[in-house]
C-alpha cells in the first residue's frame, strides 16, 4: 500500500506543476467515501435479492421496502448457469433470494445449494395454481415456490405466413423457410424443439435418441438465420425475422407496438419456464427473505409483478384478480386443454454435457 | 506551395473527421433512440421525453452508475501507479522472473474474461474475503494493469539511453531520475493509460459480474441485463446523459487549459 | 533521497507483490483446473488427468480456432489500416488541439460497448437507418442485408478496440525527433522513402503494441460478434464460456484457455525474432 502510494504521490506532484495537493485530496475523499459508504449498509436490516432482470418492478421494491422497512439490494444476472457457477464456487455469498428456472431449482436442490422453506412463515400459499405445484423439480415445494412462469413457441408475422399453417414444430423444417427463422440460443431450449417434435421426452438423457435429435436439428441449421439469446422482441417487432421461436410473454408486448404478431403453442407440446423463488443455503438474512416471499404472494404483489413484467403468473388469486383482456389473453393465459402439452424441464445430470457437445458441433459443423 | 500545404491540410481534416464520424455515428444514433416512443422497437415511433422522466426517478440506474464511475477512477489510477512503475522495471532493471513477468503480462491481456473472472472468483473464496467493493476494485486494477504497461513500456523503447546514462553520471539516484525525467517523459502514455483502464473498467461486464457480491451493483452488469429484457429507452437515456455530461466536462477543462496554453 | 537499491528494491517488489497475488496465483489455480476431472455434484473431482488435453486435439476445435484467428488477424490489420492515419494527424497537429482531439476520441468508449453496439444493430437492420437513406434516395431498390453477416461482426470488432490501437501509436508518433524526418531529407529521401524507413522501424513499437492490446482480446471476444453477426457461427471464446457454465466443465474451459495462450506466446515469439531490429533493446541497457 505505501509503494502505491508513494508511486502514486510522484505520479501526481511533479514539482513544477500546480495544483498537484487538491488532485492528492480530492483523491483521498473519494476513498473514504467509497469505504464509508459500504460500512454504512452494514447495519441496516436487508435483503439481497438476485432476479433475472426486468423480473422485480422497482415499485415493488419500493412497497416492500416502505411496509417493512428492509432495505433490499437488488442484483440482476443473465443467465441460470452464471448463477449457478457463482453460487457454487462460493456458497458464501451473501444472496438471500434468488430465482432460478426448474431444471436449475433441481439441480441445486440435488446439491444441497438451497435451504428448506420454512412454511409456517408464510400465509398466502394458498393463492398458487396447483397447476405449477409439485413438480418433479421440488416435490411438495419444500425448496421453492413459483414466481413467474413463460412458455417456448412459435411466433408467427401473419402479414408474411399464415399463422393457420403452422401448428407443429415439424411446420418450421419446411425448405421454404430458408434462412428466414430465429432460434433461441440456449441448448436445452433449443433442444427441447427437436425432442419434442420426435416425440420424446424434453428430459431425455437416452444418448442414442439425443443422437437421433442432433442429426434432425441439423436439418434445421440452413433454415436458421439467427441465434438469439435476449431482446427478441424488436426483432419481430422491426421485422428482421418473421417466424421462428419465442416466449409468449415476449410476444404479448411484441403485439402491442406490432399488432401483426401471433403467438402459437405447437401442438405436440412447449416447454413451460417455470421460475422459482428460493433461498441459498449460505443466506444471512433467512427471516426477511421468507417475509418477502410472503409479500410477493399476495394477490395485489404478484399481479402488479406480472403486468409489468409482461409475463405469467402462476398465482391463482392474482390471476383472477387482473382486467379482463389480460386474463383472456389467449397468449398469456391459455386454455386447459392447450396447458395440457405444457412440458416442464428438470436437470438432466451428466447428460447435460452431450446435450452443450452436440449444440457445439451444430455450430462448429454448420 | 501553399496550394499543396492546404490540400494536405483539408486532406487530413477530411481523413481525421470520417474516422471521428465513425466512431460517434452510434452515439448519435443512440441519444435520438432515447427519444424515441416506443418501448422496444428500434424503428422511431415519435418523440417523448418519458425516458428521462423515468430515468429522474429511477434511483436504482443512479447509484448504479455512480459505483461504476468511483470503481474505474480507482481502479485506473492505481493500475496506472502499478503499471508505469512495472514497464519502467521491465526496461530499466535486470531482475529475477523478468520473463515471468513478461507471461504473466501476456496471460492477462489475453485470457478470456470468464477465464480471469472465475479464477479471481475462487481466489477470493479461498482467501475468503467477502464480495463487494474490494474484491471488484482489485480485480478492475488487476485487468488493466497490462495495458498501461504495454502503452508505457513501447514509449520507453527507442528512449534515448544516453539521457539516462548522464543523469545518472550527474548524481542522479533512480528514484530522481523516475520522478523528474521518466515521469514527464512518459507522461502522454501515462495519461493514454489511464484513459484505456477507465475506458475497460467502466464497461467490463463479465469480470465483474463473478466478482462483485450483493451490496455492490454497478452499471455494465445492469445494462447487461436489461438487454436481456430488450433495451429499455432508458439506458439509452442514461447513456446519453453521461455522454453529455463527459463531453461538457471535457469542453470546461479545455477551457480552463486554454489560458494555461496561451500563457506558456 | 531514495537510496538506489531501496528505490530499485521497493519498484521491483511492490509490482511483484501485486501480479503474484492476483495473476500469478489464479493463473496456478487454473492450471491445475486444467488437470483435474469434473465431477457431477461437485464441480471438480480431485483426480488428475490429463485427459483434457489430449480432448482438446480434434479437428473441431481447429477449424473453430482457425476461424477466430482469422476474424482477430482481419480486425487488428482494419484497424492498423484505419489508426495509423488518424494517429499520425492527431500526433503531428497543433499543441494547443492534441489534448482536446484525443479525450474526444475516448469519449465515445465511456459509453456501454453493449449499448453502442445495440445502435450499430439498429444502424444496420433491414429496416434501419442505412437502408432507410438508401431506399429514400433510390440507390437501391431492397433492402440490403447488412445484418448478421460477417462483415457485420468485423465492423462491431474494429469499432469496440479502435481505440486501443489508436493510443499507443499516437504515443508512438509523438515522440518522434522530427529532425530525424529532416536529415533524411536533407540526404535525398523523398516521401515513400522517409515514411518507410525512417518513420515507421521508429514507430514501431507504437504498432506492435496497438496490435497486441487488439489481437488478444479480438481472439476471446464473443458477445459483440454474436450480437451482430447472428450466433450461427462458433469461437473460441464462445466455446471456453460454454464450458464453464453449460457444460460445467471448467476443466477443459480451463484446458482450452491454457492451450490458446501457448499457441499465442508461439506466434507472439515467432513475430518478435522475425520483426525489423529495433532501436534499443532494453537488454541492453544494465
Amino acid at each position: 500500500m505505501n509503494m502505491m502510494l508513494s508511486s502514486l504521490r510522484s505520479l501526481l506532484s511533479s514539482p513544477r506543476k500546480r495544483g498537484s495537493k487538491p488532485k492528492y485530496l480530492f483523491f483521498a475523499l473519494f476513498l473514504i467515501l467509497s469505504i464509508s459508504s459500504t460500512l454504512v449498509q452494514a447495519e441496516e436490516p436487508i435483503l439481497n435479492v438476485y432476479t433475472w432482470s426486468g423480473y422485480l418492478p422497482e415499485s415493488v421494491i419500493h412497497q416492500f421496502q416502505q411496509e417493512t422497512g428492509i432495505r433490499v439490494n437488488h442484483s440482476t444476472y443473465a443467465s441460470n448457469e452464471a448463477l449457478y457457477s457463482k453460487l457454487k464456487a462460493n456458497p458464501d455469498i451473501g444472496y438471500d433470494i434468488i430465482i432460478p428456472s426448474a431444471d436449475f431449482v433441481s439441480r441445486m436442490i440435488k446439491q444441497d445449494l438451497l435451504q428448506p422453506l420454512d412454511k409456517t412463515k408464510l400465509h398466502y400459499l394458498k393463492n398458487l395454481n396447483p397447476t405449477f405445484l409439485n413438480k418433479a423439480c421440488d416435490p411438495g415445494n419444500l425448496y421453492s415456490l413459483p414466481y413467474l412462469w413463460n412458455a417456448y413457441g412459435i411466433a408467427v408475422n401473419q402479414k408474411y405466413h399464415n399463422p393457420k399453417t403452422i401448428t407443429s414444430w415439424n411446420d418450421l423444417w419446411q425448405s421454404k423457410y430458408k434462412e428466414q427463422l430465429l432460434a433461441i440460443d440456449d441448448t436445452r431450449i433449443f433442444f427441447s424443439m427437436g425432442l419434442v417434435s420426435l416425440g420424446y421426452s424434453e428430459n431425455e438423457t437416452n444418448p442414442k435418441k439425443l443422437n437421433e435429435v442432433f442429426l434432425k436439428l441439423k436439418d434445421l441449421m440452413n433454415n436458421i438465420k439467427v441465434f438469439n439469446l435476449d431482446a427478441q422482441k424488436s426483432i419481430y417487432i422491426d421485422e428482421d425475422i418473421t417466424l421462428g421461436m419465442a416466449l409468449n410473454g415476449d410476444i404479448y408486448l411484441a403485439q402491442i407496438e406490432n399488432p401483426n404478431l401471433q403467438f402459437i403453442f405447437p401442438k405436440e407440446g412447449f416447454v413451460i419456464a417455470l421460475d422459482s423463488l428460493a433461498i441459498p443455503k449460505g443466506a444471512k438474512h433467512s427471516d426477511n427473505a421468507h417475509r418477502f416471499i410472503d409479500f410477493v404472494l399476495q394477490a395485489e404483489v404478484s399481479k402488479q409483478i406480472s403486468l409489468e413484467t409482461g409475463f405469467s403468473t402462476p398465482n391463482r388469486a392474482a390471476e383472477l384478480a387482473m382486467p379482463d383482456n389480460i386474463r383472456n389473453n389467449p397468449f398469456l393465459y391459455p386454455t386447459k386443454e392447450i396447458m395440457k402439452r405444457g412440458k416442464f424441464e428438470i436437470d438432466v445430470g451428466e447428460a447435460a454435457r452431450l446435450y452443450e457437445h452436440y449444440f457445439e458441433r451444430l455450430k462448429m459443423e454448420h | 506551395m501553399n496550394y499543396i500545404k492546404n490540400m494536405n491540410t483539408i486532406r487530413k481534416i477530411s481523413y481525421a473527421s470520417l474516422i471521428y464520424f465513425f466512431l460517434y455515428a452510434p452515439i448519435f444514433v443512440l441519444i435520438i433512440y432515447s427519444f424515441n416512443n416506443s418501448s422496444y422497437s428500434f424503428l422511431w415511433q415519435g418523440f417523448t421525453l418519458r425516458w428521462y422522466q423515468n430515468l429522474l426517478h429511477n434511483t436504482e440506474l443512479q447509484i448504479v452508475a455512480i459505483h461504476s464511475l468511483i470503481i474505474a477512477i480507482l481502479a485506473a489510477t492505481f493500475a496506472t501507479g502499478i503499471g508505469t512503475v512495472a514497464a519502467v522495471n521491465l526496461y530499466r532493471y535486470k531482475f529475477f522472473g523478468k520473463k515471468l513477468l513478461h507471461s504473466l503480462i501476456f496471460i492477462l491481456i489475453l485470457s478470456p474474461d470468464i477465464v480471469t473472472g472465475i479464477s479471481l472468483l475462487v481466489l477470493f473464496s479461498v482467501m475468503k474475503i467477502t464480495l463487494g467493493f474490494w474484491t471488484l476494485l482489485l480485480s478492475h486494477i488487476t485487468f488493466c494493469i497490462p495495458f498501461v504497461t504495454v502503452i508505457v513500456f513501447s514509449r520507453l523503447i527507442g528512449q534515448d539511453k544516453h539521457l539516462l546514462e548522464a543523469a545518472k553520471d550527474l548524481g542522479a539516484t533512480d528514484s530522481v531520475i523516475f520522478r523528474r525525467i521518466l515521469i514527464p517523459l512518459l507522461w502522454p502514455s501515462i495519461i493514454a493509460g489511464w484513459l484505456i483502464s477507465f475506458t475497460l473498467s467502466l464497461d467490463d461486464v463479465i469480470i465483474s459480474f463473478f466478482v462483485t457480491g450483493p451490496e455492490f451493483d454497478i452499471l455494465p452488469l445492469k445494462i447487461f441485463s436489461m438487454t436481456r429484457v430488450g433495451v429499455k429507452p432508458e439506458v439509452n437515456a442514461l447513456c446519453s446523459v453521461m455522454f453529455g455530461l463527459t463531453l461538457g466536462l471535457v469542453c470546461l477543462y479545455q477551457f480552463a487549459m486554454r489560458n494555461r496554453d496561451r500563457g506558456t | 533521497m531514495i537510496p538506489d537499491k531501496t528505490f530499485r528494491a521497493l519498484s521491483i517488489s511492490s509490482m511483484w507483490l501485486w501480479l503474484m497475488i492476483f495473476a500469478l496465483i489464479p493463473s496456478f489455480l487454473l492450471l491445475m483446473t486444467s488437470l483435474l476431472t469434473h465431477g457431477d455434484n461437485e464441480l471438480l473431482q480431485l483426480r488428475l488427468t490429463l485427459n483434457n488435453y489430449f480432448s482438446v486435439f480434434n479437428l473441431s476445435y481447429f477449424k473453430v480456432f482457425l476461424r477466430s484467428i482469422m476474424l482477430a488477424s482481419s480486425c487488428t490489420v482494419l484497424c492498423l489500416l484505419l489508426a495509423y492515419p488518424f494517429s499520425y494527424i492527431l500526433a503531428r497537429s497543433e499543441a494547443k488541439y492534441k489534448r482536446i482531439l484525443l479525450l474526444l476520441v475516448i469519449i465515445p468508449f465511456w459509453t456501454s460497448s453493449l449499448i453502442r453496439s445495440y445502435a450499430i444493430v439498429a444502424i444496420l437492420k433491414t429496416n434501419g437507418i442505412i437502408n432507410h437513406f438508401l431506399l429514400w434516395t433510390g440507390i437501391i431498390s431492397q433492402p440490403l442485408q447488412l445484418l448478421y453477416t460477417h462483415t457485420a461482426t468485423l465492423l462491431g470488432l474494429v469499432y469496440t478496440l479502435l481505440p486501443l490501437m489508436i493510443f499507443p501509436i499516437y504515443s508512438s508518433i509523438e515522440k518522434l525527433d522530427t529532425r530525424f524526418i529532416d536529415a533524411a531529407r536533407d540526404l535525398g529521401a523523398n516521401k515513400t522513402q522517409v515514411f518507410f524507413k525512417v518513420i515507421l522501424p521508429l514507430t514501431f513499437p507504437g504498432i506492435l503494441a496497438g496490435s497486441i492490446l487488439v489481437f488478444l482480446p479480438a481472439m476471446t471476444l464473443f458477445y459483440i460478434p454474436d450480437l451482430l453477426g447472428g450466433a450461427k457461427t462458433i469461437l473460441i471464446g464462445n466455446i471456453i464460456q460454454n464450458q464453464f457454465l453449460a457444460a460445467r466443465n471448467w476443466p477443459m474451459g480451463a484446458t482450452i484457455s491454457i492451450v490458446l495462450t501457448l499457441i499465442m506466446s508461439i506466434v507472439l515469439i515467432f513475430y518478435w525474432r522475425t520483426s525489423p531490429k529495433r532501436q534499443d533493446s532494453f537488454y541492453e541497457l544494465h
